[in-house]
């Protein structure tokens, strides 16, 4: 879904460099005697299906206009940054919870949310997501959710006489166990890929916030982090004894298709709508041969899910409308609003009421252990200087053998504080 | 073939032994590893026996406990939620069970908690509780997998639900742990299954993944169909069993064995490797065991083998120390060169340290390129040819001869280099050995210049006797044929006078001939000395002049002699033998040198300073005759030597007057040369150093008032030379060449009032010749001036016209100042001068003279007696030495003249004789003259002669005229015995 998800926005990108020129854009809003909001999103977001039907519900009902601004999102960032300084902030805000949010000082320019009526039909992940390191929540959930873990064969896997790992010694087990039949247990798309490792990630820092505040802080490097080592040596373990198949250097995103659908394959880290958006329908194996169980990479004895990355909407507490905009946060989160907006929308729920939205079975099978083990997905998102591309290359670097496994932490150290640099540098005026 | 054998003989043992004790391992051990494998089998079945008795104990507990608790609920009156929980929570702590059920008829469970729960005990699907006690696995709506163990009870109410049956549920870590089954340190897995494979429940601890342990193994496992069916059929048959497997790349031991309730099987599957860990650890140890004794014993024998191969390496490292030390020892003091060649690129692998002192050649250069010596070679630019090497066989060898440069001093020398070419430890080498044979060489080239000068001396003495034997013969033929014609034309007064001369002068060549023998062979003995005294060169000269003149006047020859410079009149040296050496190279000249010729004989002083006690002389004597060849003048002074040519071939000759003067000039210290060309004359050199007398007083000249005179010849140079000598005179010397000239010089000087105190003539000159010029000097000047005349002539034709003209005397060319001073002295003393006349003997000097001689040879003394006689003198006869004596002690003083005394005579020598005579008590003891007349001619004879006292010495034969100058000399009035001494004439 996320490769799908890239794509939508590649194409939404070059759509709208043909329709409009560089720049901000501003959508007019349908005339009226309510107020007028402004909302600040990036442009292929606020052009997503579901954010367009229910601003149109939102004029609808209450006479009131949205003015949508929208930057193309290599701009975004810094647009949006210099409209806040110069005193051009939005009412409503959309973005996603990751480090670029800092540059917005949300302390300072947004409302918390915590009281608001919606937060009780907020489901764990998503509030989870939306709340920031004291458990005050930013904004509303309001973008297609999905569930990332341990996605496996189950037909398979009970042919095998075998069952799904419950906790990691069990995974382990399983894993030797399936290496033993001859089949890969895990398809590893170790070239060029790198999201399995943020999955491991999550509880570390989701469970110990304190640690992701003194990374970002550079009080503490990633070799300081026990659990972080204990990863780069499950996976260097796993690689040795086989259990990413033989050919995992070469695996990368369009071998993972073929590998779960022939079978060669029983398990990949993956997210639930990939099933819809990238498995071959005529393999093997299809949607309903496989079945869900957490990630388990030695950094969480039970496992862990990854909750879907989310764009929230927030409050600007300065504007002029801030009650106004409260009030349409209140109207996105009216079960009949939301479930008409995502009506046929394949993804996880934000919102335990949500019902018109198309759900993986998958998912609903293995609530109890999402509810369980999902994390907010807080290493790619939050994480200062984290690059899945540099992620890859430091695994590479350890999968091929051109470094160990301390070379691997150390790799993964200096390749994010190389990041930071360049981001500053490119944040200088 | 034994080599190849004995070499191969000990690996092949080695081989062999650890082949066998290979084998023996082999079997060995696999003896071991089949009871390894029993053992471990029993091993297994055992252990998981007590698990099964274990299991089967833990079973049988549950249900007991069941079963009291149903005792228990049969007879509480009503059961409360809390006894029965504190109930249910005490047992849980000594069981170990995870939850309490209480199960309805429809199959429904009831925890004390009151939460509710369907289970399927009798897997009938339909819910019923269970009739009898049960065992079952049971998944929990969390998903977690559990074991329930159930049992019927009676049917009773708790909390409003009814009840028949009662149950406990256990985890599988709960089972795990209270199994406690950790065989095979946590490596084996242990399952409870159906006779399906459904897995009950599982030891392992941390949890389990396996659903079907039957289906696991179909997928897993190597298992096939028919084994798995098998062991399926065990199962349902409540049979135990034992296999082994590969299940993935482990071998395994599968063990099932019936747990004994329902159809439920224990199963384990243990690592093959884990099953026998014990054992094998005991299998290793001893194979380490054995391993490590062996290794001990081969690193023993191995160390053993090298300590011994060390040390018998070191000794042959020392050995090949000693000899290479040795060798290099040896080379240094040998000229002998080794070398070592690789066959293949000739890389030198050694080369002996002596190779710098021999060849200049330094031992790293060598042995970096061997073809540094190539700048050694003289006559080729390769040492030796590749070729060459090449076709040398193995084992074989070949040597050349080579001549090397020594690089540093530049000095050739010989070498034999011997090349061998051999196999040392299957390498083919090659050895050089380049052997110095300089000396060897050198010696074969000394002993082969010996034998080509001994063939050469051979063949020189052989063409010699050849010579000798014709030249002897061809004098003795005449004298031979002459004295036979002689004695038939006795008759007739000329034929005999004509026969006696040719006999006489067949005699005087026949005697110079034995002379030049007899003089060489003494020379060539070393037996020859030189008799250095005091004499004048000015004599030596005349002298020369004397004896030479006459005989280039006979072939009308030039005859010239010159002085240039002013060489000392007086010397020190062996006269005798300086006028040998003159004598012979003018004689030669004049010899060989065609009628009409020209001999010129330069005297002049090479190098003398007045401080200097030593004077060095240049005597050249050149000729316009016939030359020598190139070839000849390298042999001209070689014994035996004449050229062969047709002129050569008509003139006689001993072949050794060359040599003779050669070794003469030696023996004075001096050098000889020799300029010639064929057909163009020759040009003798001979350069000898005299020492110096103490000088005269010179002033004598000034004192006779002699200070002017004119010097009269047609050659200038002569003039000029005259001049030269007279240099340090005083005397002005006038020059003119010419008579008229002479004349109008005299006359004007005459007018002028200064006359020339002495005039010197040559005598033959173009147009007016000395004599026209004396008479019109005398007509014109007067008789005061002496005048003399210059002359290489006999004069003695034209001394009356001479003295006629008014010359008043003669001197012979050529002129010195002492000479001139002795002829003109007694012109200006006013005596009578007889300055020639005085050397002439007298006509009648033997006439009326008696001679005492001592002679032993009869026939000797009749010659000797007739020749005298008929010169008019007498003599006694005395046969020798003694008798000689005793004669003239026993004569009166006056009776005897003289005495002529042999030499070598019996009974007392001529020498012992004249000591005697001298020593004798006659009155005429000391001033009798006493004349050597002997065969004994050499100068050593002469000087032997005058140390007896003689007075002069006479060679035989007796010539006449030198007898008649001798007696002559000492006979004549006022001549002393002392006058002269030490002449000798042949």
């Amino acid at each position: 879904m996320k490769r799908g998800l890239f794509s939508a926005m590649l194409l939404g990108l070059a759509m709208a460099l043909l329709l409009t020129a560089c720049g901000g854009d501003t959508a007019s809003a349908p005339a009226g005697d309510g107020v007028t909001l402004t909302v600040l999103g990036k442009k292929t977001d606020l052009e997503k299906s579901y954010m367009t039907r229910v601003f149109d519900l939102y004029e609808q009902a209450t006479g009131n206009r949205l003015e949508i601004r929208s930057y193309e999102d290599s701009d975004f960032e810094t647009a949006a940054a210099k409209d806040f300084a110069d005193g051009k902030a939005p009412d409503i805000f959309l973005h996603f919870h990751n480090a670029d949010l800092n540059r917005f000082d949300v302390a300072e320019n947004f409302l918390t949310l915590n009281d608001e009526p919606w937060v009780e039909d907020l489901t764990d992940g998503a509030l989870a997501y939306c709340q920031d390191g004291r458990g005050d929540l930013l904004g509303l959930p309001f973008w297609e959710n999905s569930v990332s873990g341990c996605y496996y064969n189950k037909t398979l896997l009970d042919s095998l006489g075998l069952l799904p790992a419950a906790n990691q010694t069990e995974f382990d087990m399983l894993c030797q166990a399936l290496a033993e039949t001859g089949y890969t247990p895990i398809c590893w798309p170790a070239n060029g890929c790198s999201w399995m490792i943020q999955f491991a990630l999550d509880p570390v820092f989701a469970d110990q916030p304190e640690l992701l505040e003194k990374l970002n802080s550079r009080q503490i490097a990633y070799a300081d982090i026990p659990q972080v080592t204990d990863m780069v040596q499950w996976v260097a373990d796993a690689a040795d004894k086989g259990w990413f198949g033989g050919s995992f250097l070469q695996t990368g995103w369009d071998e993972i298709s073929p590998a779960l659908a022939s079978g060669e394959a029983v398990m990949a880290l993956i997210w639930d709508t990939w099933f819809y958006t990238d498995l071959e329908q005529d393999g093997q194996y299809t949607l309903d041969d496989f079945a869900l169980m957490p990630v388990f990479m030695g950094t969480a004895e039970n496992g862990t899910y990854e909750g879907g990355n989310l764009n929230m909407m927030m409050v600007n507490k300065n504007g002029a409308h801030v009650d106004e905009a409260l009030a349409f946060l209140r109207f996105c989160a009216t079960p009949e609003n939301y479930n008409a907006a995502f009506d046929g929308i394949s993804t996880v729920s934000c919102f335990k009421g949500q019902t018109t939205n198309i759900q993986s079975g998958m998912v609903t099978d293995a609530a109890a252990s999402i509810a369980a083990n999902e994390r907010v997905s807080t290493a790619a998102s939050r994480i200062v200087g984290y690059s899945s591309d540099d992620v890859a290359a430091a695994f590479e670097a350890l999968l091929s053998g051109r470094t160990d496994v301390s070379g691997c932490v150390g790799l993964l150290d200096e390749y994010r504080l190389a990041e930071i640099e360049a981001q500053s540098a490119a944040d200088q005026p | 073939m034994k080599k190849w054998y004995k070499k191969l003989l000990t690996p092949v043992l080695l081989c062999a032994v650890m082949a066998a004790a290979v084998a023996i391992g082999a079997v060995y051990f696999g003896f071991i590893s089949k009871r390894i494998d029993e053992d471990s089998a029993v091993h297994l079945q055992e252990i998981y026996g007590q698990v099964n008795n274990s299991f089967g104990s833990f079973v049988d507990r549950n249900w007991g406990l069941l079963n009291e608790w149903g005792r228990r609920f049969e007879l509480a009156e009503g059961l409360d939620r809390a006894s029965v929980t504190a109930m249910v929570d005490q047992e849980r702590e000594r069981w170990g069970f995870s939850e309490f059920y209480f199960l309805s008829a429809d199959g429904i469970g009831m925890t004390p908690a009151g939460e509710k729960s369907g289970m399927d005990l009798c897997g009938s699907g339909d819910g019923q509780s269970p009739r009898e006690p049960v065992m079952a696995g049971q998944t929990l709506p969390s998903g977690q997998e559990m074991v329930v163990f159930a049992a019927p009870v009676a049917s009773g109410e708790y909390d409003g639900f009814g009840f028949d049956a009662i149950a406990v549920s256990y985890t599988s870590a709960d089972l795990a742990q209270s199994l406690n089954v950790d065989a095979f340190s946590g490596k084996a897995n242990c399952f409870v299954i159906d006779d399906e494979g459904g897995v009950l429940l599982s030891t392992r601890t941390g949890g389990n993944v396996f659903r079907n342990y039957l289906s696991y193994l179909r997928a897993a496992s190597d298992l096939t169909e028919r084994e798995l069916a098998d062991i399926q059929a065990d199962w349902a048959a409540g049979t135990s069993g034992l296999v082994r497997c590969r299940i993935g790349d482990v071998v395994s031991c599968i063990l099932y064995q019936p747990v004994g309730y329902q159809d439920f099987v224990l199963l384990s599957a243990v690592p093959q490797s884990a099953v026998s860990a014990g054992f094998l650890s005991v299998q290793r140890t001893t194979v380490a065991v054995l391993v490590i004794i062996f290794l001990l014993v081969g690193a023993a024998a191995i160390g053993l083998l090298l300590l011994r191969g060390q040390r018998l390496s070191r000794k042959n490292q020392t050995e090949l120390q000693y000899r290479e030390r040795m060798f290099d020892v040896l080379s240094s003091t040998v000229d002998d060169i080794f070398l070592m060649l690789d066959t293949g690129e000739y890389r030198v692998d050694y080369v002996s340290p002596n190779i710098e002192r021999l060849l200049g050649i330094r031992v790293e250069d060598a042995r970096a390129d061997i073809r540094v010596m190539e700048k050694c070679t003289i006559r080729d630019n390769v040492i030796i040819p590749r070729e060459e090497l090449d076709s040398i066989p193995l084992n074989g060898n070949k040597y050349w001869e080579c001549e090397y440069r020594h690089q540093g001093t530049g000095e050739g020398r010989w070498y034999r280099m011997t090349l061998y070419r051999m196999s040392i430890q299957d390498v083919e080498k090659y050895i050089i050995v380049l052997s110095d044979r300089t000396l060897e060489q050198r010696m074969n080239q000394q002993l082969q210049d010996a034998l080509n000068a001994a063939q050469s001396a051979n063949e020189a003495k052989s063409n010699f006797l050849s010579n000798m034997s014709h030249d002897i013969r061809t004098p003795m033929n005449a004298i031979v044929g002459f004295s036979l014609l002689l004695e038939k034309e006795a008759d007739d007064p000329e034929k005999v006078r004509e026969y006696t001369r040719k006999i006489t002068a067949s005699s005087h060549h026949l005697l110079s001939l034995i002379n030049d023998v007899l003089d060489m062979s003494k020379i060539e003995s070393g037996k020859t000395s030189l008799n250095v005294d005091r004499f004048s060169l000015p004599e030596l000269l005349e002298e020369l002049s004397i004896i030479l003149l006459p005989q280039a006047k006979a072939k009308d020859q030039t005859f010239t002699i010159h002085v240039q410079g002013a060489p000392p009149e007086q010397i020190l040296g062996d006269k005798l033998r300086l006028n040998q050496i003159l004598i012979n190279l003018l004689s030669n000249a004049i010899k060989y040198t065609p009628e009409g010729g020209r001999i010129e004989f330069l005297v002049c002083e090479v190098d003398h300073s007045a401080q200097s006690q030593y004077v060095k002389l240049r005597f050249v004597v050149r000729d316009n005759g016939i030359g020598m060849s190139e070839q000849f003048q390298r042999e001209v002074f070689a014994p035996f030597s004449r050229e062969i040519n047709s002129v050569t071939n008509k003139i006689q000759g001993t072949g050794l007057g060359m040599a003779i003067t050669k070794n003469l000039v030696d023996l004075m210290g001096g050098v000889i040369q020799v300029e010639s060309k064929l057909g163009q004359g020759s040009a003798f050199t001979v350069e000898l150093t005299f020492a110096l007398p103490e000088q005269e007083e010179k002033d004598t000249w000034y004192r006779q008032k002699i200070t002017r005179m004119l010097v009269v010849d047609d050659e200038e140079e002569i003039c000029l030379d005259i001049r030269e000598l007279m240099r340090g005179t005083g005397v002005d010397v006038s020059i003119r060449t010419d008579g008229a000239a002479a004349v109008e010089a005299a006359v004007q000087a005459h007018r002028n009032g200064s006359d020339f105190h002495v005039i010197l003539l040559d005598w033959k000159m173009p147009g007016m010749d000395g004599v026209q010029t004396a008479r019109a000097i005398r007509e014109k000047v007067g008789r005061h001036v002496p005048i003399l005349v210059l002359t290489s002539y006999d004069w003695s034709d034209i001394e009356a016209q001479a003295r006629d003209a008014g010359i008043d005397a003669f001197m012979p060319k050529p002129f010195f100042a002492s000479t001139f001073w002795q002829t003109i002295k007694p012109l200006f003393t006013r005596e009578e001068s007889r300055p020639v006349e005085a050397a002439l003997p007298a006509e009648n000097v033997l006439a009326g003279r008696l001679f005492l001689v001592a002679e032993d040879n009869e026939m000797n003394a009749e010659i000797l007696t007739e020749v005298l006689s008929m010169e008019g003198a007498r003599c006694e006869v005395a046969v020798n030495g003694r008798q000689a004596v005793e004669m003239f002690e026993a004569s009166q003083p006056g009776r005897y003249d003289m005495i002529l005394m042999d030499v070598q005579m019996p009974v007392m020598n001529g020498y012992e004789a004249t000591r005697a005579i001298r020593a004798s008590a006659h009155p005429e003891a000391a001033s009798i003259p006493i004349v050597a007349m002997t065969a004994n001619t050499f100068a050593e004879d002469v000087r032997n002669a005058m140390d007896a006292g003689m007075d002069a010495h006479l060679a035989k034969p007796i010539d006449l005229d030198a007898m008649r100058q001798i007696v002559g000399r000492l006979l004549a009035p006022g001549a002393g015995a002392d006058d002269d001494k030490g002449d000798s004439i042949s």
